[in-house]
């Protein structure tokens, strides 16, 4: 009787979801591979596109993996942590999303029925932190390095690891094109971090292959007054103004004049006395020029933004070898092309709907990023599954000399692995097991020699990735795998999740609250519940 | 969309507002995308080829439009499903680049699509389906490039031009005047064609409408028509060799912008203000005048211009003063007529009196007014220009909506015409590039292993659905008519037998003259691939489940 009727402790507000332990480590797991079966299919070259469509009314149709996860709003706290590793892993080395997401989601799921029979997770972290350390180790050790070849062949290697990152989107077709034109763009803007100094451009019509590669700057033609289609559209070797000014009183036209410019930029209004005004003297002048096209305009051709035209000097001008307005589809871009510094370059990309460019327009920054990365650190892996089956078979190796429970934490790691190139051959619609059974038994030659054994994408069999010049830089991949077992870790070691019961619409009343509260003190009372209500 | 459920049978949202969602995977969303975009599809197939029908779209606020333009279809129909709406978009960027074939290209990408749903009933993979269309859609770009004639046109022979701009024009409303809309339209683009170049800026081409008259009234003007009329009625309507200045200052006295107050109280004080008031008033006329006077003076006899235009207006006084000294000028022109004029006119605009010099005025042979039917409406026409790299059609014709539909037709051809001038290579229409090109992929089929040569094949059968359309619309049994033209081009080995739309009697479309042009065929097929290709991709569509 006592004990029943003992009061009982309330240690947290009312209608506080406590899950604790074994269940809600479950539960996690459960929510984390839920999500990753979202992303599983868009792995590789033949893997699918998803539409995401928001309340909005905007549509998205994408295949990488960390816009995916981000249009799709994941409110679980555990999913968020696979949200997360994406967008690192987008921001980190710009490919790769999917992978990452699909390896955690993995990890977890090797690990459950562990966790079900009662292991500790602490003892199944550890061995995946072992088992993380030894994989990255064996990466480096089969990277191969593109260091000290000549820039022609440098070129051609890193358009082959572009054209892997490629071949997965919606523009895989045309490749090759691409995998050139990002390469020509990132050797053009040499070693300078500043990644804006790419412009890309989107026009819709045409079709993918209309796109181009301006070595300098585009942009598209901008609002112009009346007098504007008087002034010449083509320049060679011009003087470029470059301005961050209202241009309206005369002393200030007549400055621009002086300083001999014969293309004058400015980020705010060109007006129209002054439209006429260079039009009469065969200069040409856009206004509301954006921000970030002028900065690259002044990086391109060396000039200087200037905020008055009073004494301006040589100095401050940019050149550029020509300046032309051109038609691109539908819209008129201005051009500058052959700029002395050939610090920036420009995509214009061309295609049919708008949510096609948008896809084109993220497919290409993927593969900026991988170029990019493959040019700092440059060692290359091979893709296709390859280097996942080999470290995969190492892990397995060597999970045999370990005594203890381990033993079978490393074994279901390196199964884990295993799931890359299983899902290349599920999108594909090739039987799986036959396939990874093939690649087992090539990559278990004790001569090493069937290491660089992948998926072959296009006959339904294996291949030699290497020979095949599936290539991917090696840092995607020790990212991946780095931040995968992270994200598992962290999901592992959490037993308990507290969720306040007004966290949900938390932010809509704190608002209101506040502004209930700051308005009104006492005295304002009434007044104060009025504002709240409307 | 269903919840996930963890072991314990508890729930748990994994996504926002998850039970609001709805979601397609796998095969069921590839199979509900086709669905959606069929129907749009299948309205446009109607309006293909000469005897094609129209369409009367009515806006929500009761706007009627008559068309059968496909872009301009799609894009009043609102479409709300995300997968139509890129078929909307499709036939938009057909508009953009290439001007004419919006119906076509929505056409071909929904044959794409439904041959595309009879492979996916077969277990192939989507992505083979795409892959396997966008090899074929090379192979048809390739064989288009092969049966393509390049033709000669020059300034003095724009027959060629001509003949393709009729086919052009032929499936549209305005197709009974279709000679003289090309000759016009083909003569507009010359005239702003930079043939070095290649470039041609439609810009330049002004397309101007008025209700009333007949549709064979339509003329093409070397210069300009500008919707104003002279500003003082007893001005001259025709003035011979003007000398324009174009002006977009204000041409009347600054008036202060203060507030004043006056307190009068006795007889004195109200004399001496009117006193005042009335002195006042003479300096102001006196300086008024003196003002717009020099400046008007200044016009007349130390630059010689014989005609202003402005882009301001002036007052009555001004106006008063212009007439006097026999000075026609018309006000409130718009900025963008502005500078088409001072393009023909080869005039500078000129911001401010003081920056007027005689080479800065613009010259003219003829400008006249222009008073159309009995109403008062009366137009201002700029003829015989020092530049004639400015022209305008204006188009004359029974109601608005056939206005609009003619200035939508006469786009379609100027586009076609330009980009003639850019390339000129054409093919032969009448679906004979499409039954040529449908034989070519189907031979190739049978070269590629794998299961891409059903899709291959399927990419073949989905080109014949465009003269199949052609056919259907005009009346005639599209199969038979199909599998005859198709046998003749193998018998004959001529590429250039298509269907007879208009009952002329010979399926050589080279007799018939339809031609269109080689860019515009091959942007079509490769559109329609690349939006099909990105249809046929999706396998998961999450919406908000209202949708």
């Amino acid at each position: 009787m006592a004990a029943m009727l003992q009061p009982q402790i309330i240690l947290l507000k009312e209608g506080t979801d406590t899950s604790q332990g074994k269940a809600q480590l479950l539960s996690n797991i459960n929510a984390c591979t839920v999500v990753a079966d979202c992303v599983r299919t868009t792995l590789g070259p033949r893997g699918m596109d998803k539409l995401i469509h928001d309340e909005k009314g905007s549509t998205t149709i994408s295949n990488d993996g960390a816009t995916i996860m981000k249009l799709l709003d994941i409110v679980h706290p555990a999913a968020k942590i696979l949200v997360d590793i994406a967008k690192s892993q987008d921001s980190e080395v710009g490919d790769g999303t999917t992978t990452v997401v699909l390896l955690a989601g993995e990890f977890l799921r090797e690990a459950k029925p562990y966790i079900e029979e009662g292991v500790h997770p602490q003892n199944l972290i550890r061995s995946y932190r072992t088992a993380s350390y030894l994989a990255i180790e064996k990466i480096k050790e089969l990277a191969v390095s593109i260091e000290g070849k000549s820039l022609e062949e440098k070129k051609s290697l890193l358009a082959r690891c572009a054209a892997t990152t490629l071949s997965s989107k919606l523009i895989g077709g045309e490749k090759e094109f691409f995998a050139e034109m990002v390469v020509d763009a990132v050797i053009a803007i040499g070693d300078e971090d500043r990644l804006n100094m790419i412009g890309i451009k989107k026009v819709q019509g045409g079709n993918m292959r209309d796109s181009f590669l301006v070595n300098g700057v585009a942009f598209k033609k901008t609002f112009s007054y009346a007098g504007f289609e008087q002034q010449p559209k083509k320049f060679v070797n011009p003087k470029i103004l470059l301005l961050n000014i209202e241009l309206e009183l005369k002393s200030e036209k007549e400055n621009a004049e002086i300083s001999g410019a014969k293309v004058v930029l400015s980020r705010l209004a060109i007006g129209d006395l002054a439209t006429q005004y260079f039009a009469d003297r065969d200069i040409f002048c856009a206004g509301r020029v954006t921000e970030e096209d002028l900065q690259r305009v002044a990086a391109a051709t060396g000039g200087t933004v200037q905020t008055s035209v009073n004494n301006i000097i040589d100095e401050v001008l940019g050149s550029c070898e020509i300046f032309e307005e051109k038609q691109v589809g539908n819209e008129r871009y201005n051009i500058f092309s052959g700029c002395p510094s050939g610090r920036t370059a420009t995509i214009v990309l061309r295609g049919g709907a708008d949510q096609f460019i948008e896809e084109a327009e993220r497919s290409l920054h993927d593969a900026i990023m991988i170029v990019r990365r493959a040019m700092k650190n440059s060692t290359v892996a091979a893709g296709g599954g390859a280097i996942d089956m080999e470290i995969s078979r190492y892990l397995r190796q060597h999970a045999r000399t370990i005594a203890g429970k381990s033993q079978l934490f490393i074994n279901s790691y390196a199964k884990a692995l295993e799931v890359i190139p299983r899902q290349l051959c599920e999108n594909a619609g090739f039987d799986a097991t036959d396939v990874l059974n093939k690649l087992r038994q090539k990559h278990a030659l004790p001569s090493g020699e069937g290491a660089p054994y992948g998926v072959d994408i296009n006959t339904g069999g294996i291949a030699d990735s290497f020979a095949n010049f599936v290539w991917e830089p090696s840092v995607v991949k020790i990212n991946a795998i780095n931040a995968a077992t992270e994200a598992a870790c962290l999901i592992l070691s959490v037993d308990e999740t507290v969720k306040n019961p007004k966290s949900e619409s938390a932010q809509g009343e704190a608002a209101a609250g506040a502004m209930g509260r700051g308005r009104g003190g006492a005295a304002f009372r009434g007044r104060g519940r009025g504002m709240r209500r409307r | 969309m269903a919840l996930a459920f963890d072991e314990f049978g508890r729930p748990f949202l994994i996504l926002k507002e998850q039970d609001q969602k709805t979601r397609l995977r796998g095969l069921d969303a590839q199979k509900a995308n086709i669905a959606a975009a069929r129907p749009v599809a299948r309205i446009l197939r109607t309006s293909l080829g000469p005897k094609g029908m129209d369409k009367m779209l009515q806006s929500p606020d009761g706007d009627v439009t008559i068309t059968n333009d496909g872009a301009t279809i799609l894009e009043l129909m609102d479409v709300d499903n995300q997968i139509a709406k890129l078929l909307v978009e499709l036939s938009r960027s057909q508009d953009y680049e290439i001007g004419d074939g919006t119906t076509g290209v929505v056409v071909m990408a929904g044959a794409l699509l439904e041959e595309a749903e009879k492979l996916l009933d077969r277990g192939i993979h989507p992505i083979r389906i795409a892959e396997g269309y966008e090899m074929a859609s090379r192979i048809a770009v390739e064989h288009l490039e092969h049966i393509a004639h390049k033709f000669d046109f020059g300034p003095t022979n724009i027959e060629p031009l001509v003949q393709t701009c009729m086919t052009t024009l032929s499936s549209k409303i305005v197709n009974r005047c279709k000679r003289s809309l090309a000759e016009i339209s083909v003569k507009a683009v010359l005239a702003v064609a930079d043939l070095e170049r290649k470039d041609v800026n439609l810009d330049l081409i002004k397309v101007e409408g008025k209700v009333g008259g007949k549709l064979e009234d339509t003329e093409l003007i070397y210069g300009i028509v500008v919707d104003k009329d002279m500003s003082h009625p007893q001005m001259p309507k025709r003035i011979e060799d003007a000398k324009i200045a174009i002006l977009t200052c204000p041409f009347e006295p600054p008036k202060p912008k203060t507030k004043h107050k006056v307190d009068i109280d006795t007889v004195e004080k109200f004399q001496t203000l009117r006193q005042q008031e009335q002195k006042y008033f003479d300096d102001m006329v006196q300086k008024c005048k003196a003002g717009s006077l020099d400046s008007i003076y200044f016009l007349h006899i130390d630059v010689g211009a014989t005609l202003v235009i402005c882009q301001w207006g002036f007052d009555d006084e001004a106006n008063h003063l212009l007439m006097h000294r026999n000075l026609p000028a018309v006000r409130w022109v718009g900025g963008v007529e502005l500078e088409l004029i001072a393009i023909a006119t080869g005039g500078r605009i000129v911001p401010r009196f003081q920056e007027l010099t005689p080479e800065k005025l613009g010259k003219a042979g003829l400008v006249r007014e222009k008073s159309f039917g009995t109403t008062k409406d009366r137009m201002l026409y700029i003829e015989h220009c020092a530049n004639s790299r400015a022209v305008t059609i204006f188009i004359r014709g029974g109601n608005k909506m056939m206005i609009e539909e003619t200035k939508r037709s006469i786009h379609d051809s100027l586009c076609v015409a330009r980009n003639l001038i850019r390339n000129n290579s054409i093919v032969y229409g009448g679906g004979s590039a499409e039954i040529s090109c449908s034989l070519a992929v189907e031979a190739a089929a049978d070269k590629y292993p794998g299961v891409e040569q059903y899709a291959i094949r399927a990419f073949a059968d989905a080109l014949d659905s465009l003269p199949m359309a052609l056919a259907e619309n005009s009346g005639l049994q599209p199969i038979e008519t199909l599998s005859a033209v198709k046998s003749q081009q193998i018998k004959e080995n001529n590429p250039c037998c298509g269907i007879d739309c208009n009952d002329v009697g010979t399926n050589d479309m080279r007799e018939q003259n339809v031609f269109e042009t080689l860019i515009g065929k091959q942007q079509q097929i490769l559109l329609a691939t690349q939006v099909v290709k990105m249809i046929l991709k999706i396998d998961d569509v999450i919406s908000p489940s209202d949708y």
